[in-house]
């Protein structure tokens, strides 16, 4: 049986949403509190390398494959690129123009809340969606490493 | 003399570096130093008795930001510049950690005066 044993396994089970949810939330309020796309992006990671410490890397490779981690690393650095981009054409031609909404600063009934600050809180869930994804990347592969796997290692 | 404590931590990890012989220490060094210099940007920023720079409901709701809070809040552009060079140190150290993992697995050591033998 592959992992930790049986105590580690089940309050890992009970812990692991609890910490993805957390890392949503940072996400989410990235903008209005302290955090942001980096800090909830390490969080959702660490989520998914607490399941493969406790579960073992072939568990945690079947929830989420490498493929599927790549792809949603390319995804969330495009929505970031695509997001300066949009702001590029519509705000006279200024990088990361925040063109949904501009005059929040100036209206005291909707600053501070969730829907406040135009594409900031895009940008934040790109960046977490890429930092996440990468980092458990980079972690699966320095747990995949293996003496005597190496494809090169015959010649 | 914080000051020269953080170039103590700085002199600790060249040392690490240029004697060491292991490349995991070597490694742990060069993270040693990137820590020293992060330390010493955060201090530049520091103010004792210093409040957050984070303009919150309280502070927007009883007009604009004076200059009182200017004045007692710690200096934030070191913490975003640290904040972003945290993050490169940690894709170099994965970089390093992985180069360190592949030199063993060809030569069977980490002591660098025995990798020697050019393979290819």
């Amino acid at each position: 049986m592959k992992g930790m044993t049986v105590i580690v396994k089940t309050i890992s089970s009970w812990v692991k949403m609890l910490v993805f949810l957390f890392g949503i939330y940072i996400i989410l309020f990235g903008h209005i509190t302290p955090g942001g796309g980096f800090a909830g992006g390490v969080i959702l990671a660490c989520s998914y390398v607490l399941i493969m410490l406790a579960f073992g890397r072939e568990y945690a490779e079947e929830n989420l494959s490498l493929k599927l981690a790549s792809k949603l690393d390319c995804t969330g650095a495009l929505i970031f690129i695509g997001i300066a981009l949009i702001g590029f054409l519509y705000g006279g031609f200024s990088f990361f123009y925040n063109f949904i909404q501009q005059e929040y600063l100036a209206d005291k009934d909707t600053a501070f809340h969730l829907i406040s600050a135009g594409t900031i809180p895009l940008s934040n869930i790109a960046i977490g969606l890429k930092v996440g994804a990468s980092l458990f990347l980079v972690l699966l592969l320095l747990s995949a490493f293996r003496l005597g796997e190496s494809p090169e290692k015959e010649n | 003399m914080l000051y020269a404590m953080c170039f103590l931590l700085f002199i600790i990890g060249l040392y690490c570096v240029l004697v060491k012989k292991n490349m995991v220490k070597i490694v742990l060094g060069i993270v040693i130093m990137e820590y020293a210099v992060n330390l010493f940007l955060i201090m530049l920023g520091y103010r004792s008795g210093g409040i957050a720079p984070i303009v919150g409901q309280d502070e927007y709701t009883s007009g604009l930001v004076d200059a009182s809070f200017i004045q007692a809040s710690v200096d934030p552009l070191p913490q975003a510049l640290v904040l972003t060079a945290i993050v490169i140190s940690l894709g170099s150290l994965a970089l390093m950690i992985s180069i360190c993992i592949r030199t063993y697995e060809r030569y069977g050591t980490f002591d660098i005066t025995q990798i020697r033998r050019l393979k290819g």
